[in-house]
């Protein structure tokens, strides 16, 4: 009996309650559909809404939960997971909701696709969740597989299937170079697979320094596949170009929060000591997505690749974060990907509401499109200046926030690149933002022209006027009423423990040997007074 | 109180935008009600000002985004007061001006609104990073304001102001970043920032970076081309706008965080800005010679005119620094008149260029009143007495040329040069023989001369009651000078160790004995 | 050294030089049906080298999975298309070979460094001989390793209705929706297919 409840504690399953009920939602889609059958199956995607909804709620209630570690130390449910997981669950139901009317008119089946999407936002929660070796990679392939589906789902597309193909082979071999990683971590710490157990048995070994660096490169270059960062980038245009606009829209929000999530935790609590090599190496990865992230969509001419590139300069932004590796830098790695979550949907959804109803997303057709749409021209051009990062819209605080997180930590040469970076992305969305609003009526475009009279009652339509207006709203005023966000940011970071005792376990182990005497470019620099 | 001057704009502009579509025609009138309550809540806010007192006489403070460091702190003091003033005037004088006919009133008038609530709250931000959001909000409504609504070739000149001073804005904030987290100052707090002791070497590289900030938004020599495009492009009430208060942002900057943030460093570089000064102050008035376009000769004038302020600033004696705030007064005024009577101008004959302009101060058939009109505000911009301008530009070379009497004596070459310019101007425009193209000319109805005798008006009584010119600012930047006055040592003793030891504050201005 | 371990040494010294022939062979061979029997004998030595490991359970799954399902798969795809195609030569064939040669020796090179110079902590081997590696492996599912393990059947049931979606004949439904969005010309998807995806040829056409 004894055994019993020790051990109910050990797995202390209820910190998962939020992937079980997302686990429900997915089977209640899949059984529904089976049953009730195409036609009465419209409510299914509500239901997968409702249910990812339910699992943010439930999300609050594990809040600084007592004790974070559930399943023998295979899950952490601290708040850092709890936000990532929060941030995750809800760019699925964003997305979700845009991608009903999408689905329907491409002539895919819906509910099958909202399981997969489910599936993904599941092994995403996981993945920021994850706390061993295992874990992590059942997670990671869950992502990656459903994210290979979805991206081949238009399956009378050639593009979409070249775009799958090319997806599930790169994605592949960088899931396998991560493993290989993984691997030798496992050799390394004496067969352990909890990361923090995988940091304390590193620092025991004695001249595996070499065996380390290849396993953080390894797994770093997995990592930097999911985030798409330069030069791990090379899948992110044909794939954005040729995948579902919806799929797109997670992909650059939901995935890459998962692997932001990962990057972190993975970092941070199995190579405390690593902490100079990948600060070095995510410097790298910043400025490289910073400058042909942001120099490459200067040159597009189709909105969904210039949001493709666009992503991958906004990822090298919130990279300063992670490079800044201080609690300021993780809070606001959080906060801007809160408020790149709502703006960069919106942008989305506005991308797709527009190909909806014209059937083309190049730039040029978008001329004059305020005459016509005033709605999506506001929420079009919120988003894509929130993007730009012009006050007062959410963009600017997050990016203020990460580029004063980056100083602090002394980064002034990243911080001042990612200024630079902004205003070049100021250009580009404001050329965007210059078709819809500026032309005159006489330079609208044919498609603007012949554009069709809004109609926001036909089906599939409502959700994504919600969508639109939702992140509108959450885009323009999530700026000025910033407070909570922060506050939520910051807590969330401060209640870690993970994070905090990796940092003491830092401190112990260089006070230890002081012959190892890191260069620790966290140090403050010190102004002679 | 304060808050009004930004949210009353925002709130009418939101308002104005969502008019429902029968009631489009009325936002003009809508917009001038809330440009009239501006004006009044300005006016009232300055019978509460005191000038004998330094310091910020009214000041709201909320804590917004603690973990940043950015409050919601807005003062006013002597040296924005004026400013906030000249904001609240030109935005209903624009707002008047704009015409009747106007494509898309709803989105220009709010336009307008957000465009003075921002540059408000930048004069207002007592908070470097508040003044840094306010500095930037400004950008997207003028962009839009001359991409929409501008000459023939607006959206290359909007691209290009909207560049620039993102640039602009991206080295404001590197540099204000920079004094935070150097000095460890717990927030970016104004006053905070200004009590925080700095090393000499990174006072220069950050006031160096500021520079280069404020130099494109003014702007000086090398930085200026954004600004001919943007003023040809834009509308007449836009560029009153433009030149009237928005490069004040820039010079506002230079006074308020320049001289205040790093007095030091700004010692050490001022004989290097004179003389970028009056390279400034040459450029301008040589390239206004050279133009043909009405609007460019008067938008190079104004790289000219606000040169002069550099050299005040970099003079930085009490009295020079009173001096480039009467200066920023008067050329706001003045450069609005003749910006405004430019447009109309150009409205009533189809063209702006010299080389066809012919006797427009033909009393029967030209342009008589808008013609006298011109030829005051010329007068005014040249510096001849009785008017505002001579008493500022006086006063800028007489408290700059004790301390840089060659960058000077160039400045006033550059002032000699904006007389030859503008009777250039003048003479071919308005003296001759009135050509039959243009002797048919619509009458300019009564209502279009009324703004422009209101700024003439101003600009006599200012020249003629230099006081009321001078008064605002005189108690505040003489406390912004204080580094140059020997209680220096004991308010900032850190600073003074900072030199050489044995050497006083007085003795490390080297160029002075030159 | 005494017999147990020399016959062990043999074992893996004659197992290595097999799983490195047979994958010489799958790349180096023309004949893409040699390179997949073979890539099926690499499967079968690695699965031996398990054995000596004494992980029973991996090498029975490696031969199951890989061999029996895996290999035969590419088997089949191989007939099913069996298309004879002529691709022209690529110019400086020896450079391209000569450059991948380099990069693979510098990788395999550093990799090997790494596995010699770095003190392994061999801990328990003991332990999995004496228990059997399936009970451990059953173990460790129902203990540390429950959750992975319960994840990985959502994965295998999504992936098995993926798998279906991508391969089954889509119906297009005759009755036009009831909503008026298809009937103008300009509400064509981009995301339509322009046309159908022919087989056999080349993909730049499709692109253009």
């Amino acid at each position: 009996m004894e055994f019993a409840s020790n051990f109910s504690d050990q797995l202390n399953v209820g910190l998962i309650l939020p992937e079980g009920i997302v686990v429900a939602t997915l089977l209640a889609v899949l059984i529904g559909d089976l049953i009730l059958g195409r036609r009465a199956a419209r409510g299914l995607p509500y239901i997968a809404i409702a249910g990812l909804l339910l699992s943010i709620v439930s999300l609050y209630f594990y809040w600084d939960a007592e004790n974070p570690t559930a399943l023998l130390g295979s899950f952490s449910g601290d708040d850092l997971s709890i936000i990532f997981r929060g941030v995750i669950a809800l760019s699925t139901a964003v997305t979700i909701l845009m991608s009903i009317r999408y689905v329907e008119q491409t002539g895919g089946a819906l509910s099958e696709f909202i399981a997969i999407m489910l599936t993904a936002t599941l092994g995403g929660m996981f993945l920021a969740g994850a706390n061993e070796l295992v874990m992590i990679f059942v997670a990671l392939e869950t992502l990656s597989i459903s994210s290979y589906l979805m991206t081949g789902y238009m399956k009378r597309d050639s593009r979409s299937n070249e775009a799958a193909l090319k997806y599930l082979l790169i994605g592949a071999a960088s899931s396998a170079v991560f493993l290989y990683g993984s691997s030798l971590l496992y050799g390394l710490s004496g067969g352990k697979t909890i990361l923090p157990e995988i940091a304390q048995g590193l620092a025991q070994v004695e001249g595996g320094e070499l065996a380390s660096a290849i396993a953080l490169v390894f797994m770093i270059a997995g990592i930097a596949f999911k985030i798409s960062a330069v030069p791990f980038h090379q899948w992110t245009p044909d794939v954005y170009e040729g995948s579902p606009t919806p799929v797109v829209a997670f992909l650059s929000v939901g995935s890459k929060a998962a692997g932001f999530a990962l990057a972190i935790r993975l970092l941070v609590v199995a190579f405390p000591l690593e902490q100079p090599q990948w600060r070095l190496i995510f410097t790298a990865l910043a400025i490289l997505s910073m400058i042909l992230g942001n120099a490459v969509a200067l040159a597009q001419t189709s909105m969904k690749r210039l949001l493709a590139y666009s992503s991958i300069g906004q990822a090298g932004f919130v990279m300063i974060g992670m490079v800044a590796a201080t609690q300021a830098g993780y809070a606001s790695m959080i906060f801007y990907l809160l408020v790149y979550l709502f703006m960069n949907l919106g942008a989305f959804t506005g991308l797709i509401l527009f190909s909806l109803r014209t059937g083309t997303d190049q730039i040029t057709e978008y001329a004059g499109l305020y005459q016509k749409d005033p709605l999506l021209t506001l929420g079009l051009s919120i988003c894509l200046l929130s993007l730009g990062g012009i006050p007062p819209l959410a963009g600017f605080f997050g990016k203020i926030y990460l580029f004063w997180a980056g100083w602090q930590a002394g980064l002034y040469g990243l911080v001042i690149l990612g200024l630079v970076a902004s205003v070049v992305s100021i250009y580009y969305y404001i050329r965007v933002v210059k078709m819809m609003v500026v032309k005159e009526p006489q330079e609208m475009s044919d498609t603007v022209r012949n554009y069709p009279a809004v109609r926001w009652n036909l089906p599939g339509m409502r959700p994504l006027q919600v969508g639109l207006v939702f992140s509108l709203v959450v885009t323009s005023l999530a700026g000025i009423l910033s407070n909570p966000l922060f506050t939520l940011a910051n807590t969330s970071i401060e209640n870690t423990e993970a994070l905090k005792s990796a940092s003491t376990f830092l401190e112990e182990t260089t006070a230890q040997n002081k012959e190892v005497s890191l260069a620790d470019p966290m140090a403050p620099a010190i102004v002679e007074k | 109180m304060l808050s009004a001057l930004i949210w009353i704009p925002v709130i009418g502009g939101i308002i104005i935008g969502f008019l429902p579509n029968q009631l489009a025609e009325k936002s003009r009138s809508l917009a001038l009600v809330i440009g009239s309550i501006i004006l009044a809540f300005t006016l009232a806010i300055g019978l509460q000002f005191d000038p004998n007192q330094s310091g910020l006489f009214l000041s709201e403070s909320f804590s917004w985004l603690d973990q940043l460091g950015l409050t919601y702190y807005l003062g006013v003091d002597g040296l924005a007061l004026p400013l906030i003033f000249i904001n609240s005037f030109l935005t209903l004088i624009a707002i008047y001006t704009s015409s009747t006919k106007l494509a898309r009133p709803r989105f220009y008038y709010a336009l307008l609104l957000f465009l003075s609530a921002g540059t408000a709250g930048a004069f207002l931000a007592q908070n470097v990073l508040l003044f840094f959001l306010f500095y930037e909000v400004e950008l997207i409504p003028l962009y839009f304001l001359i991409a929409i609504w501008g000459g023939t070739n607006r959206g290359y000149a909007a691209t290009k102001f909207l560049l620039y001073t993102a640039i602009s804005g991206a080295l404001v904030l590197a540099s204000f970043l920079g004094i935070v987290w150097l000095t460890g100052a717990s927030s970016f707090d104004y006053d905070v920032l200004r009590s925080q002791v700095l090393p000499l070497s990174s006072q220069i590289i950050l006031l160096l970076i500021l520079l280069a900030g404020f130099a494109i938004k003014i702007p000086f020599f090398p930085f200026h081309t954004w600004l001919p495009d943007a003023h040809v492009e834009a509308s007449t009430p836009i560029s009153v706008l433009l030149a009237g208060v928005l490069l004040k942002l820039g010079t506002y900057g230079l006074l308020r965080f320049g001289i205040g943030l790093f007095p030091d460093a700004w010692n050490l570089l001022a004989p290097y800005l004179a003389i970028w000064a009056a390279v400034s102050a040459l450029f301008g008035a040589l390239a206004a010679i050279a133009q043909k376009d009405m609007k460019r000769v008067v938008a190079y004038s104004s790289i000219a005119h606000m040169a002069y302020i550099l050299l005040a600033a970099a003079a930085a004696t009490p009295l020079s620094l009173t001096a480039a705030v009467a200066q920023m007064i008067s050329h706001g005024l003045i450069s609005a008149l003749l910006f405004l009577l430019v447009g109309v101008v150009g409205k009533k004959t189809g063209t702006r260029d010299v080389d066809t302009l012919r006797g427009l101060l033909n009393p029967e058939r030209g342009l008589p009143i808008i013609g006298s009109l011109l030829i005051l505000g010329v007068m005014a911009s040249a510096g001849i007495p009785g008017m505002a301008g001579f008493i500022s530009e006086f006063i800028v070379f007489r408290g700059s040329f004790s301390v840089f009497p060659i960058a000077t004596l160039l400045c006033l070459v550059g002032t000699g040069l904006t007389a030859v310019y503008f009777l250039l101007m003048i003479n071919r425009v308005f003296f001759g023989r009135l050509p039959l193209a243009f002797s048919n000319l619509p009458a300019v109805p009564w209502s279009d001369h009324v703004p422009a005798i209101v700024l003439a008006i101003l600009i006599v009584t200012l020249g003629l009651q230099p006081n009321w010119l001078v008064r605002w600012s005189e108690t505040q930047t003489a406390s912004l000078s204080n580094f140059d006055t020997e209680t220096l040592a004991e308010v900032r003793p850190a600073s003074r160790s900072l030199l050489q030891p044995g050497q006083s504050i007085k003795e490390s201005q080297w160029w002075r004995s030159l | 050294m005494d017999l147990a371990q020399g016959v062990q040494f043999v074992s893996f010294i004659i197992l290595a030089a097999m799983m490195f022939s047979a994958a010489l062979g799958v790349v180096l061979l023309r004949n893409i049906v040699y390179s997949a029997f073979l890539l099926g004998a690499v499967f079968i030595s690695i699965s031996g080298l398990y054995l000596l490991l004494n992980a029973e359970f991996v090498a029975a799954s490696q031969i199951l999975v890989y061999v029996g399902a895996v290999n035969v798969l590419i088997l089949f795809a191989i007939m099913l298309v069996n298309k004879k195609e002529a691709f022209p030569a690529l110019g400086r064939n020896w450079l391209r070979g000569g450059a991948t040669a380099l990069v693979c020796v510098g990788l395999f090179a550093l990799l090997g460094t790494m596995a010699i110079s770095t003190p392994w902590s061999i801990a328990d081997r003991a332990g999995v001989a004496a228990e059997g590696s399936v009970i451990k492996i059953g173990k460790h599912f129902f203990s540390d390793f429950l959750l992975p393990f319960e994840l990985a059947s959502v994965l295998l049931l999504i992936t098995m209705v993926g798998a279906i979606i991508l391969a089954r004949r889509d119906l297009i439904p005759e009755e036009p929706p009831e909503s008026g969005l298809t009937e103008t010309e300009a509400y064509k998807l981009q995301e339509r297919p322009r046309e159908l995806i022919s087989v056999g040829k080349s993909e730049s056409e499709d692109q253009s």
